[in-house]
């Protein structure tokens, strides 16, 4: 009997569209399945079909699309009672062991033969164009059948368990739905399981599970071992196999097979009291009321119709299912917050914000997906669409109503996270709430785009006329469109929905992206305004359901009110589509991504041949900058004295502007009389031929204005280095010297496809025509630096130097700085409102020197750890003036700018700071290391390693600049704490090093050689000097590194007087060498040389 | 005003005629339509309440061309369709509110009191705050007759609003609807003759799509006036009165089937002159002829 039922289910399957429909979606997705879900990076050096990608990405697309499992599974018994033939059903002699079984089984391998769409979509992305065949093994269609079974079919019999059960049980398809949903919220549940092996055991999607058991592999296995099914993998899938047969069992136990009983009761109540009435008198006189069909009736009638949809889904237990399970996920996930460094930050609100916005994502596209769905059927869903269609209700107004009603859902979900939040931030005994950053979060962020999607779910749903399909449709396109702006085709005025806002700062609020955002938005808006107006003239109204006739009868319905209102709309998109256009497209200019790659390749091609032409080096810099922060402008002008260090004369002078259409060269000139050579001028890189040329040792003046204006607001993301408060940018806005390898296209692959030879990103350190480079584009061996800046009234602006003057001049602020010593070509000009913190530091070994000035600079509100930074700048100078060499300048400065870019530099004299690492920390000196102490203490050493001795541009740089660095704020850190402080810190840095290496792509390279790997210089630095001053003593690797800043010091080393050449790694690690006792010699190649194998501590 | 329906045609994509050349003019008052199962009369009454497209054909209501001005109609339009359901979680009060609302009833008070009355009315002020999930089949009838009545309508059209109501929800629904005949047309479609004949003035028979009776019940039945009889046979000689007979309808009565026939002339053989019934008319059209008769 049973297989009667399971015949007759898939028979009824085979039949419906969207069983194809599914298969397909999931097909297709599956086919960028491994880029989707490993996007490059993580990948490392795995294939991208080795068993371990194969595994995660089944088990992550399985994940996603539990919620086509529900779907599928969960109509499977609702349907009985949709179409109201249980009673038939069930009074026929069918048991009911015979009819649920047939039906699970039926719906089961129909979900089955679904999701096969993985295993044929995997295969067939393995044999997509863009995959280059070093990336694969050869092809294995066992392996994915085998992983198929392993990973993902366990998971879609829990699933369809569950969802079989719950269907047939609640006979709720939102319900249903909202499955998907918590299964998802375990997933993430499991994420805060401290216990890596219970985390494995729990995961329903098996991706931790996947990582546990691989955790040990090397590179190699990781890339061709098939996983074993065996352990923590076994013992998952045990685990969610059994949940499913508990949940049959249960369903099998709780489903009732007579179910009119239950309703006999129910309605025997009511008729008592029909029964009561029934001889009340009924001649009553129906009164006869106003009929209004104007706008201020339509405009009632939409109120009382959002208010009437808003209820109808707040009411419903599903909806607060999706709310409570929002809230629990963010007091989970919340509980670590802005991390830096293994230190939690404060949960200052825009923390929890971002949070919030993260993890609720989801649960607002399940929403709006879902609820869109059932508000456009709604009618229909009760059989009440006759009536409602037969009246003269507008279908505009009805249709506007949903869409109101549930943008209020989102309103309360939104509230609902709020409050959440809230309550996460008491508990946190964090009371600074900040309700307008609330607010701005989620009523600016997130609900303009949901509001615009949301018009789109309902035109969707309106044209297609089939539920499922319409949901579908929403998912495919809103992917599509992601999909499509990846590709390149982003300008906001055809991506739908606009994109997103930029990061809030509490010094910069949200800056100059706001305007630009809120008129992208109100473009989409109007858009699907307009999109809803469609929607309601093709939506089936009555008994018409051809797509092609309602479109035909839609002009019946388009009211002359209606058309009224659509003109506006329509009228007002246009306006504001071409205001956009204006400003990015006219007052901007908009490059598309090819565009800029064939503009980077013909700089190169055309202007490659001048890299290493002589060029004179710049001396004296003396410059008047103009800040205007609230325009977003400056303009500087003044001299570069520029000496000719070489032996050949030089003639022509090689300048380049800086890229950037905000910046233009009012004038370039120079002493003695010159001619412009303009050839060059579509890469704003002009040749200037001096009428004299300057001959070896001789200098000349180059005077320069230029200007940076800000017009309008551009495509995407503008610069944040200009901004209304923090303005942060360095020398690389003025002009330089000759040709920049730095907009040289970097895409490998890219590269090929036009014909570019491999670029390395740093040269061999034996490259001699990089030796003499400090860095790329260096243009200088040091210089002398002068300069005033005017800025705002309420802005306080800083650049290296002694501050000679300050002073108010026309309403605003001028600083007239000038350094006592010369300094590397490398300076950060800096413009905030900030608090001052102020102190002083003596040296206590010359007494004859005067006291260097500590200053910090930083956003008020953000004084938590101020005085742990002045304590590592006093003992981090204290410790390097002891043991490597004095400090060369009067002052020291922290100055801190928007959380734009989340790092700190140093540059001569002043280190600007992220608001993002460190202000914010909420240091716990018991758990914790004391980050924003370490990262000073790093920064400051940079004052040494990086200003006074400069290394060469070369491989093995940043282990002079970055490790040196790392080992003296160890030291430091080390001295002020303890050294148990120190192992937790090179415990972090050995997981950032082990992370490093999982995504590497290309070889390890040892430390001397170390190119731009971080986590080699920073993370494997850190752990190898330790080993090295463990070994031979703090002692003798101090005086290693006093000698090599003695040779090397740019300015007056012993070693670097003699030559034009910058100090290397082979240079550094012979001071090692000759410190390091003849029995340990062998560790320095260990440490250094080789790439080996970390010690674990 | 009256509604004229002119050689209205309705062909749906898989062939069926569920319209043919619909010609009526219905004035005030009740006028039922009469015809079995699947004749069309949804299709009818689903297109005159603008829900449905007609291939060709016009129907006018005054001066409003019904398949042009839908929303013009809808606004003095109530329709009870045959099959409908409720919300369930919520209460008869709130829906019927909201149902006003929709017919543009937007002043508050009014609204509130014209929904308090048609409660009243329809004997379900007792139980409005009841949610509609527990509605009997009758209750939900008259709820659907109270939505149908808040626009106050110019031209009501209830779709077999009788089947599957008892007795006693029956004459309760009639009650209500009778009241309503002298300034509203008023369309009731229905397979029950005795609907008709308890409540129209007018009326008309419709078969597989086409129109084949109209007029007043009273004049139709003066039509077949001595013309009807009846007898009790024994069940094997049905056929041969078949043969014999013109037999309209044949009905079991204490177990024994009675058939009655049509006959200009008295046919003696035990045959008994009765009364012509509506229901003689219907089965007389049903059965033996297709062709549009006018009285």
């Amino acid at each position: 009997m049973w297989y009667e039922i399971f015949k007759f289910e898939i028979q009824y399957r085979i039949k419906r569209p969207d069983t194809y429909v599914f298969f397909l979606f999931i097909f297709l997705f599956s086919i960028v399945g491994v880029d989707f879900i490993f996007q490059g990076s993580e990948m490392g050096l795995m294939k991208r079909n080795s068993p371990i990608v194969i595994a995660k990405t089944m088990g992550a697309i399985t994940g996603f699309f539990m919620i086509l499992a529900s779907m599928i599974m969960g109509v499977s018994v609702l349907r009985d009672f949709e179409y109201e033939i249980e009673s038939l059903l069930f009074s026929t002699p069918i048991k009911k062991r015979d009819y649920l079984m047939g039906r699970f089984l039926g719906a089961f391998t129909v979900l089955l033969f679904v999701f096969t769409g993985i295993i044929l979509g995997m295969m067939l992305g393995e044999f997509m164009p863009w995959n280059s065949p070093d990336e694969l093994l050869a092809f294995n269609a066992f392996i994915y059948i085998k992983t198929f079974v392993m990973v993902t079919l366990p998971t879609l019999f829990f699933g369809a368990a569950l969802f079989f059960v719950t269907g047939a049980l609640t006979r709720n398809l939102v319900v249903v739905y909202t499955q998907g949903v918590i299964l998802f919220v375990v997933f993430l549940l499991t994420k805060a399981i401290t216990n890596a092996f219970w985390q494995a055991i729990f995961d329903p999607f098996s991706l931790t599970t996947v990582t546990y058991i691989t955790k040990s592999w090397t590179v190699l296995e990781k890339s061709t071992q098939e996983l074993p099914f065996i352990s923590a993998l076994l013992y998952n899938k045990l685990f969610w196999f059994f949940l499913g047969v508990i949940a049959l069992m249960y369903g099998y136990k709780k489903f009732n097979f007579n179910l009119v009983k239950e309703k006999k009761s129910k309605r025997k109540h009511v008729q008592k009291l029909v029964a009561k009435s029934a001889n009340k008198n009924t001649d009553i006189e129906i009164p006869k009321a106003k009929k209004h069909y104007g706008l201020s009736s339509k405009w009632t009638q939409l109120k009382e119709f959002s208010w009437f949809y808003f209820i109808s889904i707040f009411k419903q237990p599903s909806f607060w299912g999706i709310v409570i399970c929002g809230m629990i996920i963010i007091l989970i996930n919340s509980v670590n917050l802005g991390t830096v460094y293994g230190v939690d930050s404060y949960p200052a609100t825009y923390f929890i914000v971002e949070e919030l916005q993260e993890t609720s994502y989801f649960f607002f596209i399940i929403i709006l997906v879902f609820y869109s769905g059932e508000l456009v059927w709604k009618e229909r869903g009760a059989k009440l669409n006759l009536i409602y269609d037969a009246t003269p209700m507008s279908s505009f107004v009805r249709l506007a109503g949903k869409f109101i009603g549930l943008n209020l859902i989102y309103v309360v979900l939104i509230l609902a996270l709020i409050s959440s939040g809230i309550v996460f931030q008491t508990l946190s005994g964090y009371y600074n709430y900040e309700l307008q950053v609330y607010f701005n979060g989620f009523f600016l962020e997130i609900l303009p785009l949901l509001s615009i999607f949301t018009c789109l779910a309902f035109f969707i749903q309106s044209l297609v006329n089939n539920k499922f399909v319409g949901i579908i449709l929403v998912i495919v396109f809103s992917i599509v469109n992601v999909a499509i702006a990846v590709l390149g085709f982003d300008h906001d005025l055809h991506f739908f929905g606009g994109s997103s806002l930029g990061a809030y700062s509490d010094m910069n609020g949200y800056g100059h992206f706001l305007q630009p955002y809120l008129l992208i938005k109100l473009y989409w808006f109007l858009f699907g305004i307009l999109l809803l107006i469609i929607g309601s003239l093709v939506a089936v109204r009555g008994n018409e359901t051809n797509l092609i006739k309602r479109i035909r009868v839609a002009k019946y319905k388009f009211s002359k009110p209606l058309i009224k209102f659509t003109d506006i709309i329509l009228f007002a998109f246009i306006i504001i589509g071409g205001f956009i256009f204006y400003n990015t497209n006219i007052l901007n200019e908009y490059w598309s991504n090819s565009e800029a790659t064939e503009f980077r390749v013909a700089y190169e091609k055309e202007l490659k041949q001048f890299e290493y032409i002589p060029q004179p080096k710049i001396i004296d810099v003396n410059l008047q900058l103009e800040l205007y922060p609230s325009k977003r402008d400056y303009t500087v002008e003044g001299y570069y004295m520029l000496k000719n260090t070489s032996i050949e004369n030089i003639k022509a002078i090689h300048i380049q502007k800086l890229l950037e259409e905000n910046v233009t060269i009012d004038s370039i000139s120079f002493e003695g009389g010159f001619t412009t050579n303009n050839q060059y001028k579509k890469f704003d890189y002009s040749i200037f031929n001096l009428e004299k040329a300057l001959q070896p040792g001789d200098s000349v003046k180059m005077y320069f204005k230029q200007r940076f204006t800000t017009k309008g607001f551009e495509q995407g993301r503008s610069n944040t280095n200009i901004v209304y408060n923090g303005t942060f940018f360095n020398n690389e806005q003025f002009p330089t010297l000759g040709y920049n390898k730095k907009y040289e296209l970097q895409d490998e692959d890219k590269r090929r496809d036009h014909n570019l030879s491999k670029r390395s990103k740093k040269v061999n350190i034996d490259d001699p025509k990089e030796l003499v480079n400090a860095r790329s584009g260096g243009d200088s061996d040091g210089i002398n630096f002068e300069m005033i800046i005017g800025t705002s009234k309420d802005q306080t602006a800083l650049v290296p130097g002694d501050l000679l003057r300050k002073w108010t001049d026309n309403n605003r602020n001028y600083f007239h700085y000038k350094t006592n010593t010369p300094i590397i070509n490398f300076y950060a000009i800096v413009s905030a409102d900030y608090e001052i913190k102020k102190d002083k530091w003596m040296t206590s070994n010359e007494a004859i020197t005067e006291p260097v000035d500590l200053e910090i600079y930083y956003q008020k509100g953000h004084e938590y750890n101020i005085d742990r930074m002045m304590k590592s700048m006093k003992a981090s100078l204290a410790y390097y003036s002891n043991n490597f060499s004095p400090y060369q300048y009067q002052q020291l400065r922290i100055m801190e700018f928007p959380r734009y870019a989340q790092f700190a530099q140093s540059f001569p004299g002043t280190i600007p700071f992220s608001e993002s690492i460190g202000f914010v920390l909420d240091i716990d000196d018991e758990k914790d290391v004391d980050m924003a102490f370490y990262v000073t203490a790093h920064e400051v050493a940079h004052q040494w390693f990086g200003m006074q001795v400069e290394a060469a541009n070369v491989q093995g740089q940043l282990m002079v600049l970055e490790t040196l660095s790392q080992y003296a704020a160890i030291m430091v850190l080390k001295e002020q704490y303890s050294e148990e402080k120190v192992q937790q810190f090179l415990a972090l840095q050995l997981d950032k090093y082990k992370e490093g290496k999982q995504q590497e792509s290309k070889e390890e390279p040892s430390l001397a050689l170390v190119e731009n790997q971080d986590y080699v210089y920073y993370a494997k630095g850190a752990i190898n000097m330790y080993e090295l001053q463990k070994a031979i003593g703090e002692k003798n690797v101090n005086l290693a590194l006093k000698y090599f800043l003695e040779d090397w010091n740019t300015k007056n080393g012993k070693l670097k007087m003699q030559t034009d050449r910058y100090a290397t790694t082979q240079d550094l690690l012979e001071y090692f060498r000759a410190v390091t006792p003849s029995n340990l010699q062998h560790i320095i190649e260990e440490l250094f040389e080789s790439v080996g194998v970390l010690k674990n501590h | 005003m009256e509604l004229r329906i002119d050689n209205l045609s309705k062909t749906y994509s898989n062939g069926i005629k569920a319209l043919q050349n619909i010609s009526l003019d219905i004035p005030k008052g009740m006028f039922g339509l009469l015809g079995p199962n699947g004749a069309g009369k949804s299709t009818l009454m689903r297109t005159i309440a603008t829900l449905q497209e007609a291939d060709s054909g016009s129907i006018v209501l005054g001066d409003i061309d019904v398949l042009q001005q839908k929303n013009e109609l809808r606004q003095v339009l109530g329709y009870l369709p045959q099959q409908f359901g409720l919300y369930p979680k919520i209460s008869a009060e709130v829906l019927l509110n909201h149902f006003a609302v929709l017919k543009g009833i937007t002043n508050k008070n009014e609204r509130k009191e014209l929904v308090k009355a048609l409660l009243y009315k329809t004997n379900l002020y007792d139980v409005r705050q009841q949610n509609l999930k527990g509605f009997s089949g009758g209750m939900k009838q008259r709820f659907g007759i109270a939505q149908a009545l808040l626009n106050n309508p110019k031209l009501l059209i209830v779709d077999e609003p009788t089947a599957g109501l008892d007795p006693v929800e029956r004459n309760r629904f009639y009650n209500v609807l009778s009241e309503l005949g002298e300034h509203t047309v008023v369309i009731l479609s229905t397979h029950i003759v005795d609907d008709v004949k308890e409540l129209c003035t007018n009326m008309a028979i419709i078969n597989q799509g086409q129109v084949c009776l109209k007029g007043q019940p009273l004049q139709i039945l003066e039509g077949l006036k001595d013309k009807v009889y009846k007898k009790t046979i024994e069940k094997s000689e049905l056929n041969l009165y078949k043969e014999n007979y013109q037999v309209i309808s044949e009905r079991l009565f204490l177990g024994k089937p009675t058939i009655h026939i049509i006959s200009e002339t008295n046919p003696g053989d035990g045959f008994t002159a009765i009364n012509a019934e509506l229901e003689d008319v219907y089965f007389s059209e049903i059965f033996n002829g297709t062709k549009t008769k006018s009285i």
